[in-house]
């Protein structure tokens, strides 16, 4: 097998597919990235939350809280917690591919949420496009809550204690000063995981999303040639993916700046 | 009368950690009245801060009672002018309480006018021009005037300390809590910061105040409390605890530090 210019120059007669298939996926991961960073907001918000219904039932008669003991525990159980944590990690555990299948094939099907067979934003088919937004979105909200859970533990007590001792409730003390520290602290992180969603968006040509991969895939078969057209889409993610990470890179400096006025 | 003017009345107050096998504080009794500027000494890990967090429960007690303006808000739930069990707010008490740290805590993403402001703005729906107004003139006040737009960053210790006495005073609150608010400064820092606390004390703020400095506990204190090993072994006048200490502990504490 080898590469020839003539490959190539084969190839880029399908350079429409490419463009369409390169803004397809630069649509999906954008709104990936809009869903998905709503939902890992969320999610971690939800893992931090300390709402305890069951806290009655810890009480002693004389209205303290019991530290210890069975009651203790029943009393501390957090269902709005768990229920992240349990999407969390189930999420984590299972393939990329299974999931995009699950929502593809049984959310979106004809009798649970039938979309209809219409083209949006120019091209894109919205029941191929959404089931693969969405199953990205969900997958990759996982992992950044994840990421902004730790970023909210990283910010030292203290600032939550000064917030409180100042009278503003848990949620202002999220909002004002924990959230705006704890995105700067992850801001590489979050990077990373934009990256890997670019990447990751290739997994829906499985579902007939016409993204970059798609385009391989028909550029492939119209001239015969394996290699040329995987070279080509090779180039175009890393075309998508070097200057996003570099952008980030750049933010994250202007940030840092800042502390060291 | 007299319990009228009790600000904050601590009775019996625990905090127990592994089932009480470590006691933090283990029955702590004493009242705050309206003017006081009460200092507490003790070796380290004697409960001194836990005993300061948990008047604004920073720290949970495991017991005892804690009654500020009228109301226990160790429970969970208290009766309200009707009498009625409502769930207790402890922002609005919080509100009334400032606390300085000693890790000054002050919020570095913001400029020394915005850490003073924010809790004014959204907490008392203080207009934006008047909270900063009333910012400027505090800076000015403690000599930091000049300094509104820095981020704590750029300050020093002692200046850093400073704007987190007048950021908790611009919730005008009833009582300060200083936990160690000299203890992470540099020496020569040490003595802006207790100017600024003796300023405040003559001005009549009441004020519980955990600290290592012995000359400001004897010149401005009017009450010191000894605390050792989570029980309050001594209080009196500064004269009393300085001059003619009775317990064992504090004698020996006194011998060390003086």
């Amino acid at each position: 097998m080898s590469v020839s210019a003539a490959g190539f120059a084969k190839t880029f007669q399908y350079a429409d597919m490419f463009k369409e298939g390169m803004l397809c996926t630069v649509y999906l991961s954008f709104f990936t990235v809009i869903l998905g960073f709503l939902l890992a907001l969320v999610l971690a918000v939800m893992r931090l939350s300390n709402f305890q219904p069951l806290r009655f039932l810890a009480m002693t008669p004389d209205g303290h809280l019991r530290e210890e003991g069975f009651l203790a525990a029943v009393g501390r159980f957090n269902p709005i917690s768990f229920i992240a944590t349990v999407y969390v990690e189930v999420v984590r555990a299972t393939p990329m591919l299974v999931q995009l299948f699950i929502v593809y094939q049984v959310v979106f099907s004809k009798n649970v949420i039938d979309l209809p067979s219409v083209t949006v934003l120019g091209f894109l088919k919205l029941n191929r496009f959404l089931p693969g937004v969405v199953a990205l979105a969900l997958n990759s909200g996982a992992y950044l809550s994840e990421i902004i859970r730790a970023g909210i533990q990283s910010v030292d007590g203290g600032q939550t204690e000064a917030s409180r001792s100042l009278g503003l409730t848990q949620g202002q003390t999220m909002l004002y000063i924990i959230l705006p520290q704890a995105i700067k602290n992850i801001l590489p992180a979050i990077g990373n995981e934009f990256v890997t969603i670019i990447k990751e968006s290739a997994i829906t040509y499985t579902i007939g999303v016409q993204d970059l991969m798609s385009a391989v895939k028909a550029a492939q078969a119209g001239t015969f040639l394996v290699l040329e057209p995987l070279l080509v889409v090779a180039a175009m993610y890393f075309c998508l993916t070097f200057p996003t990470s570099k952008v980030i890179a750049y933010f994250e400096r202007r940030m840092r700046r800042g502390d060291q006025r | 009368m007299a319990t009228k003017d009790n600000l904050i009345q601590v009775t019996d107050l625990k905090k127990y950690y592994n089932r009480g096998a470590i006691k933090a504080l283990d029955g702590i009794t004493v009242n705050v009245q309206k003017g006081d500027v009460m200092v507490v000494i003790g070796p380290s890990g004697s409960g001194k801060s836990t005993f300061l967090r948990s008047l604004n429960l920073m720290e949970m007690p495991t017991g005892g009672s804690i009654i500020f303006d009228g109301v226990d808000i160790t429970k969970k739930k208290v009766p309200n002018e009707k009498g009625k069990m409502v769930k207790l707010d402890i922002d609005k008490h919080r509100q009334k309480m400032g606390m300085v740290f000693q890790h000054f805590n002050l919020f570095p993403h913001m400029t020394i006018l915005e850490n003073m402001t924010l809790a004014p703005i959204k907490v008392h729906h203080m207009p934006k021009d008047q909270a900063e107004k009333k910012a400027l003139e505090l800076l000015g006040r403690v000599g930091l005037g000049d300094r509104a737009g820095a981020y704590p960053i750029q300050l020093s210790g002692g200046q850093k300390q400073r704007v987190a006495i007048v950021r908790a005073l611009m919730m005008e609150p009833e009582v300060m809590l200083f936990d160690e608010p000299t203890s992470a400064l540099d020496p020569e820092m040490v003595g802006e910061v207790l100017d600024v606390m003796k300023e405040l004390a003559q001005e009549g703020m009441t004020m519980v105040v955990v600290t290592h400095e012995m000359g400001f506990a004897r010149e401005v204190g009017n009450r010191v409390l000894f605390m050792a090993d989570g029980k309050l072994l001594e209080q009196g006048t500064p004269d009393d605890i300085f001059l003619h200490p009775q317990h064992p502990r504090l004698q020996e504490f006194l011998s060390k530090v003086l």
